[in-house]
């Protein structure tokens, strides 16, 4: 059976609205998105051609738009809006405990 | 009975269509009509990954291949469009019967131009548009091997990168100054130069290749100065026309292309053309134009199914392409023939940088090496048709997406 585990990897107000972090957590890189004062956590890395969603990407709303070749992901739910890309990126539970961003991985 | 809708095209922009028309509710028949064997299919990565060996085939399918059927779509692959009668409304193929359509999408794309040189038909001069191109390409790259790339457009840059990335060893020929010299101009063109002949191709500007010479198969090409290059293959890339023959003498037009309005739509009031074949109005930029790109054509051909089935929603998408060459990925949005100012943002020489295409003091398109953010960031600033303070588009510390004064979201006209 899979086991997670909760970490924390940002205070809250570390990350800008409208913007991406990038954290490494037992080797995964993951974007944390301030989607206008909601966060969510997905992979950082793009399904399409791994470029890094966090340096490539802009954020609009709770989409976030690949800067590389243009996919698009819904960063509440991991899922592609828009090709290029065809695979959904992992998302990550992800909630706010007294200003720190937590993660279970 | 059900309306029946034919598309001519089994491409990225005809197999977005088809899909879409089911997506979007619609019930009749559709007919699906393509040249090539495979069902619809992307083709940027045979250029790239799958030429590379990098990526099956089945990544590039628009959809996967039972989609068809399993949304009622009829597919006719092998089989080409001969003539359409606007009248009657039919279309005749090179197999069977005559098809009736009460909506048509022509969506037929371009082919690669085929220029009179001598030797062009010996085995081993390679042209590369469709996945069997790609598929005969591929056999032959060996590391250690020569290759002569003819043209170093889009399609020419993007294969010497692969073929020197499978250490293939590269001499390219283009009679411009410069690489991508008519699209993006001699500054940027000088850049894409350095950046081939740092990967260790043999770059000739300002000369033409004018005959391949070979017994069995091609074993060198000449050039127009007298430059002689053994290869062990060659690929050709001089650019493409649309497919038009088969509505050429219908009544519909054909200049440039299937002239459309922004809704997809011919003079002909059932008749339809989305991708690189449809010379499209663009309600921003009010004029008409002919993009060759993927977004286009997937862009479009949804646009086209909605305009069939009665929504008047106007195609009025930003243009946007990429071209992934060895590290360097460049992206360019926007739409310009020629320009009256450039502005850079950044420094050239650093590979990353914006240059900027204005008329008039509007920015009319951008390309960018290893920006791509900061396109997307400009694309609302190209939409607005705003002037601009040419100061403030080559100064880093302004944020792109401030410029834009007026805002116009994708649902106005």
């Amino acid at each position: 059976m899979m086991t997670t585990r909760s970490v924390t990897v940002a205070r809250t107000a570390d990350i800008k609205a409208g913007e991406l972090a990038a954290f490494e957590v037992e080797g995964v890189r993951i974007a944390v998105a301030n989607a206008n004062g909601r966060f969510f956590a997905i992979d950082d890395t793009c399904t399409h051609e791994q470029c890094s969603l966090t340096e490539e990407g802009t954020l609009d709303g709770t989409v976030v738009t690949c800067g590389c070749h243009g996919a698009q992901f819904d960063v509440t739910t991991g899922q592609v809006l828009a090709p290029p890309a065809f695979e959904p990126v992992k998302a990550y539970p992800l909630r706010v405990e007294q200003g720190a961003v937590v993660i279970e991985i | 009975m059900p309306p029946g809708f034919v598309i001519i095209g089994a491409s990225l922009a005809g197999g977005v269509a088809a899909a879409t028309l089911r997506q979007d509710g619609f019930d009749g028949d559709v007919v699906l009509i393509g040249a090539e064997a495979q069902p619809p299919y992307e083709r940027p990565p045979l250029s790239k990954q799958y030429l590379r060996g990098e990526a099956p085939f089945e990544k590039a399918l628009v959809r996967p291949a039972g989609f068809y059927e399993q949304n009622r779509i009829e597919t006719r692959f092998n089989t080409r469009a001969t003539r359409v009668d606007p009248i009657r409304r039919t279309v005749a193929l090179d197999t069977g019967s005559p098809v009736h359509y009460d909506k048509l999408l022509i969506a037929s794309g371009v082919r690669n131009r085929r220029p009179p040189i001598p030797g062009l038909d010996l085995p081993g001069v390679f042209d590369l548009r469709s996945v069997s191109d790609a598929d005969a390409l591929r056999s032959r790259i060996v590391s250690g091997r020569k290759a002569a790339v003819v043209g170093m457009g889009f399609i020419g840059c993007e294969v010497a990168a692969s073929l020197r990335q499978k250490g293939v060893e590269v001499v390219s020929v283009d009679p411009s100054p410069t690489p991508l010299f008519r699209v993006l101009g001699a500054d940027v063109g000088r850049v894409m130069a350095a950046v081939h002949q740092d990967h260790g191709v043999q770059a000739v500007f300002g000369d033409v290749v004018t005959r391949f010479e070979g017994g069995a198969g091609v074993e060198r090409v000449i050039t127009r100065s007298g430059r002689r290059f053994d290869c062990d293959f060659a690929v050709v890339g001089v650019g493409v026309e649309p497919v038009i023959d088969f509505v050429a003498g219908s009544g519909i037009d054909t200049a440039h292309g299937v002239p459309v309005d922004e809704y997809c739509r011919t003079a002909f009031e059932d008749v339809y053309a989305a991708g690189d074949v449809a010379n499209h109005y663009h309600p921003i930029f009010r004029k008409r134009m002919r993009v060759e790109h993927w977004q286009n054509a997937m862009q479009q051909g949804a646009a086209a199914a909605r305009s069939m089935l009665g929504k008047r929603q106007p195609y009025d998408a930003i243009h946007w392409f990429w071209s992934d060459q060895y590290d360097v990925n460049l992206q360019y949005a926007g739409f310009h023939h020629e320009w009256d100012q450039m502005v850079v943002r950044g420094r050239l020489d650093d590979r990353r940088f914006l240059a900027f295409y204005l008329n008039q003091g509007r920015v009319d398109a951008v390309v960018g090496l290893n920006r791509g953010k900061d396109i997307r960031r400009a694309m609302a600033l190209i939409k607005s048709r705003d002037v601009v303070d040419p100061r403030q588009l080559a100064d880093e510390d302004i944020d792109l997406r401030s410029l834009a004064q007026t805002q116009i979201t994708g649902d106005q006209k």
